[in-house]
């Protein structure tokens, strides 16, 4: 068997520039969408609360909403997951802890009426008040009061006389948004009418250290992978394949961008993949260029791709095929994170073939001719193109 | 058919059993075990046949497939440190007091981590800056004006006692853990000020959380050595049940009861004691995983508690001058003063180090203490070597450390997946990635006919190495480890395509069957190691940027590029020659 039965010549290079100004146009747009829109961070990124419930009963959005409402939670999204019977639900937070700016203040006021207070001051990041007391205090009565302010109280630590002899340190931690969140679905009734299948809590700190470290994976893998290439190839084929990488990076974000599904650690990972996996297609290209320029001495090397690209096609469309074929059960029987992943590789899969085709090559191209240009300006009579 | 191919087919099969007799524990693990049992590795040892390989290489389940608790505990080392600023603060106060150079207050500001002395007589203050930075070398000098002085904590200070803040912290996160009695934890440094830990099988990050977050307990008790024989007694009135392996043992003169068990034993004592007495435990340590324990052994101390932590304003091991590893210790004022009376009623008695319920070490009183310093000396006898000594006077340290100087804790990340879901997702994950493999075997034999089905067969070997491959590096397999393992069988299956493609390339160029299959192999072969090294950088990368899952699936990636090259290009190899040398054959199935 096989998929394309005769030899194909197929002009690629010719359309070299209206391709590349598309996807240029294509790319640029989804830059200034992340740049304006922005990603939907997940919880890994943004920081906050996510928990993940199932009901016992028949239960929709909305009732989950008003339920939530009700019990004093206002700023929570409600999400179904999975098929309607499985009555599951992501509900997501934006803090982590139940100290905010606003009953930080309350706290701060419910502690001093207890009594003479040095210094009061509050750790948003990590949910905490911090206060010095004139006189040792109980820690059921501070806990007692934070909470009489409407503030969930994990645990209040006594830290001890200070040593300076000026009173007594104490810290109140408050507790996390999933016991509100259980607490107020909880509201009037015996027994909570749902499990609690997952929580995920990622603080503010957290999340912007493991932003950091992704983007800066990704630099790193791209910066890597330029040297290989350059040092296995040539330093003209370098930057087309750090091109054709990044085309597909953006094209992959764009994907995370258009359909607004979560960006976390996984699609992360997801670009890290799509960035091998996209040099990975240009090397093979790039293979037959090297081996055609050594066959084919007399011919430039417009024409030279053009021969290989065409050559390697039925090469490419099955790669491409197979891998996005092992795809295929992820994106059905695919979860949540899961089926994002595997819908990006599938992205990224199609992007990438287009990209060693479209990208990749004619930056060869292009380099090679401006090196020419350059000799011929500064006299040198030598065949253009030469490798 | 030459010799060297005998070698590579050998070295195939060899390669083949012994994949499948390193997935035994695996499968015993997952598939024979319940799944209760499922992270008990003794129990696994149990089970296994004496001819698998040892329990500990198997393919462990991440926490999103099984259920569990994933956190990150953020140690809040600037309270601490602010804590310890104000300590020597006073110390240097006292310092000065006791030295006669005049008389200073000490005060730290929070926010800047800055010492302010001021002195009361400011014409006495040259002389104590003199005095206080040569004596106080972990400071330096910010600024002086008049009769005030600023000092800052010297940058190397800090960050080691930002390290040991946290290492003192993770102390007592494991003690605590071990505590609890959940197999298989993980707890592990992230970063510079954090700490991980992994509950596999556990449901309640509440519980977890008030477990782990709270400030260490440190307490000094007396241990009751007035009847030796007490626990002795215990078992001889009401001999332990069978199951809670309890057994008396006695080594220096004080029997003691000992069991794996810490609830178990502790359940046991409980109502037992002697009034006003309590039975805490002492763990001892397994002599190659230092913190785990192998046992634990009861002591009897007294209900109250005359000195805590709060008391302590100093612990540091050094060497004496008898070369002997010691642990100096020193107490505030008030500490002082009751650590002497203690001292002066217990002379030949023993008290004991408590954190968090736990007996750390129980040094004898040989005479009275006074002035607030004691020294713990660890003695050398024994087959234990001067370094080890010396490691468990810096571990008392830290002990110390932990209970004195609270490096307060706050969770920094929690993920809990419930076990139901975590069922759910192996479920649908396995099934996933069967549907896709499925598909490529099918595609890739109607495709290739025969040289498919030989990718096929080197597609299922590639399937068993990374499994066998995860298990051996004690890899954990995680949801996006599945997706790794099928991405990787893609690309495994496209080094195939690619060869097949250059062998129908070399065919249709009138070369005989056997000089295509060579040229095919020859020719690809650098295009499959480069794209293959290409991918195997970024799945580096991922591995020591990632955590948690994403490591799973660079582990994942990173074990199936190398053997999915073993596979194309070796395996496939063989098996095409042996069918197109070794039959002769004039024409080849591609």
């Amino acid at each position: 068997m096989q998929i394309l039965k005769h030899k194909t010549n197929i002009d690629f290079i010719s359309k070299r520039k209206p391709a590349l100004f598309i996807s240029t146009l294509i790319n640029l747009a989804i830059i200034v969408g992340i740049a304006t829109v922005g990603f939907n961070f997940g919880v890994d990124f943004a920081g906050g609360t996510v928990v993940e419930l199932k009901f016992n009963t028949p239960t929709t959005e909305e009732q989950v909403r008003e339920r939530a409402q009700a019990g004093g939670l206002h700023d929570v999204t409600v999400q179904r997951v999975g098929p309607a019977e499985e009555n599951s639900f992501l509900l997501r937070m934006g803090g982590v802890t139940q100290l905010t700016a606003e009953n930080a203040e309350s706290a701060k006021a419910a502690i001093q009426g207890l009594g003479e207070t040095r210094s009061v001051y509050a750790d948003m990041a990590n949910g905490i008040v911090n206060f010095r007391s004139a006189q040792p205090m109980s820690a059921e009565a501070v806990k007692k009061a934070v909470e009489g302010a409407g503030i969930g109280v994990q645990e209040v630590r006594d830290l001890g006389a200070n040593q300076g002899g000026n009173g007594f340190d104490y810290q109140v931690v408050a507790s996390g948004m999933a016991d509100k969140v259980f607490a107020a679905l909880g509201t009037g009734m015996e027994k909570p009418d749902f499990e609690q299948r997952r929580v995920d809590y990622v603080g503010p700190q957290v999340g912007k250290q493991l932003r950091n470290r992704g983007v800066m994976a990704l630099l790193y893998s791209m910066f890597a992978i330029l040297i290989y290439v350059a040092f296995r190839f040539d330093f003209k084929f370098g930057p087309g394949a750090l091109l054709a990488m990044l085309h597909d990076v953006i094209m992959v974000a764009g994907y995370y961008l258009v359909s607004q599904r979560e960006f976390n650690l996984t699609s992360i990972a997801a670009l890290l993949t799509i960035v091998g996996y996209s040099v990975n297609d240009t090397i093979v290209i790039y293979d037959r260029i090297r081996e055609d320029m050594v066959k084919y001495k007399g011919k430039g090397l417009p024409e030279i791709i053009n021969i290989a690209v065409n050559d390697t096609l039925g090469r490419t469309i099955l790669t491409s095929g197979v891998t996005a074929l092992s795809l295929i059960g992820l994106l059905i029987f695919g979860v949540g994170e899961i089926f994002d992943f595997a819908m990006a590789m599938l992205v990224g899969i199609l992007v990438g073939t287009y990209s060693s085709v479209y990208i990749a090559s004619p930056v060869v191209i292009w380099l090679g001719e401006r090196a020419a240009q350059r000799e011929a300006h500064s006299g040198a009579k030598q065949e253009p193109n030469a490798a | 058919m030459d010799r060297g191919w005998y070698w590579k087919f050998g070295m195939i099969v060899a390669v083949t059993l012994g994949t499948l007799w390193f997935l035994v524990p695996t499968y015993y693990s997952l598939v024979v075990l319940d799944r209760a049992e499922r992270n008990n590795i003794a129990v696994l040892e149990q089970r296994l046949p004496a001819w698998a390989p040892p329990a500990k290489y198997r393919l462990n389940l991440g926490l999103d497939l099984q259920g569990g608790i994933h956190m990150v505990m953020r140690v809040d080392t600037k309270t601490a440190l602010q804590k310890r600023t104000e300590r020597r603060g006073q110390q240097i106060a006292t310092y000065v007091n006791d030295k006669k150079l005049g008389e200073v207050t000490a005060d730290t500001d929070p926010e800047r981590l800055e010492l302010t002395l001021t002195a009361k007589d400011p014409a006495t203050m040259d002389a104590i800056q003199k005095e206080v930075l040569a004596t106080f070398t972990d400071f330096t000098q910010e600024s002086r004006n008049g009769g005030t002085l600023v000092l800052k904590p010297d940058e190397g200070q800090v960050n080691r006692f930002r390290d040991e803040a946290v290492d003192q912290a993770m102390l007592v996160i494991r003690r605590r853990i071990d505590k609890w009695g959940v197999a298989e934890v993980d707890v592990r440094k992230l970063g510079t000020d954090s700490i991980q830990i992994s509950l596999p099988g556990r449901s309640n990050p509440e519980q977890a959380k008030e477990l782990v977050g709270t400030t260490a307990q440190l307490e000094f008790r007396m241990v009751d050595d007035t009847n030796p024989q007490v626990f002795a007694q215990m078992i001889t009135q009401s001999p332990p049940p069978e199951e809670s392996k309890i057994t008396l043992v006695d080594d220096g003169g004080f029997p003691q009861l000992s069991s794996p068990n810490r609830e178990a034993l502790l359940a046991y004592a409980k109502d037992k004691a002697p009034e006003g007495r309590d039975v805490l435990t002492e763990c001892v340590a397994n002599p190659v995983k230092k913190n785990d324990c192998i046992a634990y052994r009861s002591f009897l101390v007294d209900k109250n508690v005359p000195l805590t932590g709060e008391s302590l304003s100093g612990a540091d091991a050094s060497v004496s001058q008898m070369n002997e590893p010691e642990v100096n210790i020193s107490f505030d004022p008030a500490g002082a003063r009751e650590f002497e009376k203690l001292t002066e009623a217990g002379v030949g008695r023993r008290m004991a180090i408590v954190l968090d319920d736990n007996v750390h070490t129980a040094p004898n009183i040989n005479e009275k203490i006074g002035g607030g310093r004691a020294r713990i000396t660890m003695g050398r006898a024994g087959s234990r070597s001067f370094e080890e000594w010396l490691g468990e006077a810096q571990t008392l340290a830290l002990v110390l450390k932990a209970g004195a100087l609270p490096a307060p804790v706050t969770v920094g990340e929690i993920r809990q997946v419930g076990a139901t879901l975590g069922d759910e997702l192996i479920k649908k994950g396995s099934l996933a990635a069967v549907v896709g493999l499925a598909l490529v075997i099918v595609f890739m034999a109607i495709y290739y006919r025969k040289a498919g089905l030989i990718a096929d067969v080197a597609l299922l070997l590639n399937g068993l190495l990374i499994l066998a491959g995860l298990a051996f590096f004690n890899a954990t397999l995680t949801l996006p480890g599945i997706a790794g393992f099928v991405l990787t069988l893609g690309i495994a299956v496209d080094a195939n395509v690619l060869i097949n493609e250059r062998i129908r390339e070399e065919l249709a160029n009138g070369k005989s069957a056997r000089a295509a299959v060579d040229q095919g192999y020859d020719r690809a072969f650098w295009t499959i190691f480069d794209a293959h090294v290409t991918t195997l950088i970024a799945g580096f990368i991922l591995f020591f940027t990632g955590t948690g899952p994403v490591r799973g699936f660079a582990t994942t990636l990173i074990v199936g590029l190398v053997a999915s090259l073993f596979t194309s290009i070796v395996v496939t190899r063989v098996i095409t020659t042996y069918f197109v040398h070794g039959r002769n054959a004039q024409s080849v199935s591609v």
